[in-house]
């Protein structure tokens, strides 16, 4: 084929699959907005729903929004507290080159495209057996294991990044395989490990169809862990599925809410991995 | 001749290939002790045996003997850490730490448990002073290190290595990654550390070896040809094979066809001018330049590199003076 059309139909290619990347995240924002910025209050975010409120009537969801805050947070935490150690553990300076390290990244692998209504359907069965009702934690427990395949594998994919003669000077120091880990590896790392966090806590602030049977969903703020939380993609959910407009409206204004949350989230950390970067090494 | 290192039959393996064949041999202390020998021989190889770091690479295999400080450094018995912390090494190409250039100095110190904040700060001051970094950068310690150029890069590593206060300097072609401002610096180092450190360096460059290394080891194919005091072993080398080696990159044996100099000017016009002597010799004549200003030690041999030009040797002559021999090449 002549060069130029090569090089032309090549660009035309890149315009358009980049034009439905943007042109389809700026329409799911525009529709949100569109949709549920006029249904958007203070009330909406500072109370919880009142007698009535999925019929049209007064209240906010605060319960979803906090619900959705504890739901979030706590599991990412939790992840954060269990991958860290596995993802590092999978360099080749611990198990990363044995059978045992390729069987567990298949499962991750594995567990990474599974549907979550099937973890929530997994844990769901699990609280049953042991006499738990849905709870906050049921939701943070369900939510975690959800996200450990992303967050490890993410991790591990960065700290495999990590230039072997960085480890090299430190050994040559006379630094331990731990020192190393921690002073080095997790350092030239950070930035990776950030976007990692933030990627599963999106996953999981997203999630409804995990939380549906593990956290519950409730009118009322979660006193204790054991209480069943509401969360936003539930919030959605219901109040979408009622016949009612306004009621419809307030499904939008709720995504909106659960948008900018995690836009606020995803910039912040933008922000943060910036400031982390300037020591590292390319 | 005190010696330092005691090797005794040491046999390398990556998988079924032999990278070394019964080397056994002594390193002198407190004196530089070159390695040369042509790429592929075995040289870093070695200096990787001496702080085990070898073990990091899979598939290998080491056998014999290196006795250091009454220990044999290869026994699965030695804590290799505190083996490692003996010996710094100088690495080919600088590999500072992600993190400032104050926490790089301090890492060793800190894992090795100094934590009191005005003893780091001694130990930072007094070894950047003797990697002969210190006034560069003392004003701004806490930056990254990243930002420093690769030739501070590298004296920053040395500093790093000496913090921990080894015993020995192990340094791997330490300059190979430098331009020869920055090389000469880390000679410089390296020439004034000698009298406190034993320092063993591996280097496919014959004038560096001749300019700081005490007692020479020739390494060939994994095998030791010839080792023994510099000065013998440059000058009446017993062995055919290392006379060959010395004589094949030695320089004093060159004809140079052409010399030019070219004092007095600045980069690019005695880059023009070299190109322009260099276009009226054949191929394969060899043109000498000499040049006095900073910036086109590192830029001629650059540009005519880039031309496809080799560039035999940079060296200083005197204070202001450089040295640049080229071989036509195309």
């Amino acid at each position: 084929m002549d060069k130029r059309l090569e090089e032309r139909l090549f660009k035309i290619l890149m315009i358009v699959s980049l034009g439905i990347v943007v042109g389809s995240l700026f329409m799911v924002i525009a529709v949100i907005i569109w949709n549920g910025a006029p249904s958007l209050s203070i009330s909406m975010m500072t109370q919880t729903p009142k007698g009535g409120y999925y019929l049209g009537k007064e209240g906010g969801i605060l319960n979803a929004i906090m619900g959705s805050l504890y739901l979030a947070f706590g599991s990412v935490i939790l992840a954060l507290i269990i991958s860290l150690p596995a993802a590092l553990s999978l360099q080749k300076d611990y198990i990363g080159k044995t059978r045992l390290a390729y069987y567990i990244r298949l499962s991750l692998d594995v567990l990474w495209g599974t549907p979550s209504i099937v973890y929530g359907a997994f844990g769901f069965i699990v609280m049953l057996y042991f006499g738990m009702r849905a709870s906050l934690m049921g939701g943070i427990i369900v939510l975690t294991i959800l996200q450990l395949p992303i967050m490890i594998r993410s991790m591990e994919e960065v700290i495999k990044l990590v230039p072997y003669e960085l480890k090299e000077a430190s050994y040559t120091l006379g630094a331990t395989r731990f020192e190393t880990t921690s002073g080095v590896v997790i350092r030239q790392a950070l930035p990776g490990i950030f976007t990692a966090v933030i990627l599963a806590f999106g996953r999981g602030i997203g999630d409804a169809a995990s939380v549906l049977f593990t956290a519950g969903y409730t009118d009322s703020l979660p006193r204790s862990l054991f209480d069943p939380v509401a969360s936003l993609p539930l919030a959605v959910f219901f109040q979408l599925g009622t016949p009612f407009p306004e009621v419809q409206q307030r499904a939008y204004a709720s995504a909106l809410i659960l948008l900018i949350i995690v836009l606020t989230l995803s910039i912040v950390s933008r922000y943060l991995s910036r400031k982390f970067t300037k020591n590292i090494i390319r | 001749m005190k010696s330092h290192i005691n090797i005794q039959d040491l046999n390398a393996f990556y998988g079924d290939h032999q990278a070394l064949r019964n080397i056994t041999v002594e390193i002198p202390q407190k004196q530089v002790t070159a390695i040369i020998g042509p790429s592929g021989c075995g040289k870093s190889t070695l200096l990787k045996c001496f702080n085990r770091l070898i073990d990091l690479t899979e598939g290998t295999r080491v056998t014999g003997k290196i006795i250091f400080d009454g220990i044999d450094v290869l026994s699965s018995s030695v804590d290799i850490t505190d083996v490692r912390k003996k010996m710094g090494l100088l690495p080919q190409k600088p590999n500072p730490l992600p993190m400032s250039i104050y926490d790089n100095v301090a890492y060793g110190p800190r894992i090795h448990g100094i934590k009191e904040k005005n003893k780091l700060e001694d130990i930072v001051e007094k070894y950047l002073k003797i990697g002969g970094l210190w006034e560069e950068v003392k004003d701004r310690l806490k930056s990254p290190s990243n930002k420093l150029s690769i030739g501070q890069q590298q004296r920053l590593c040395l500093a790093r290595g000496l913090a921990v206060e080894p015993e020995i300097i192990l340094c791997d072609e330490p300059t190979s990654a430098l331009d020869p401002v920055s090389s000469q610096h880390i000679e410089e180092q390296l020439l004034k550390l000698k009298n406190d450190y034993t320092i063993v360096i591996v280097t496919h460059n014959i004038h560096q070896a001749m300019r700081l290394a005490d007692y020479v080891i020739h390494l060939y194919l994994g095998e030791m040809v010839e080792h023994g005091p510099a000065n013998e072993v440059f000058e009446n080398p017993k062995e055919e094979r290392t006379r060959a080696y010395i004589n094949g990159t030695i320089l004093s044996d060159l004809k140079i066809d052409k010399e030019i100099n070219l004092k007095g000017n600045v980069c690019p016009y005695n880059f023009v001018y070299a190109k322009q002597a260099l276009h009226e010799l054949s191929k394969g004549k060899i043109l000498k330049l000499v040049v006095d200003d900073p910036l086109a030690v590192t830029e001629v041999p650059r540009g005519m590199e880039a031309d496809g030009h080799g560039v035999l040797s940079v060296k200083q002559i005197n204070k202001t003076d450089w040295e640049i021999v080229i071989r036509k090449q195309e």
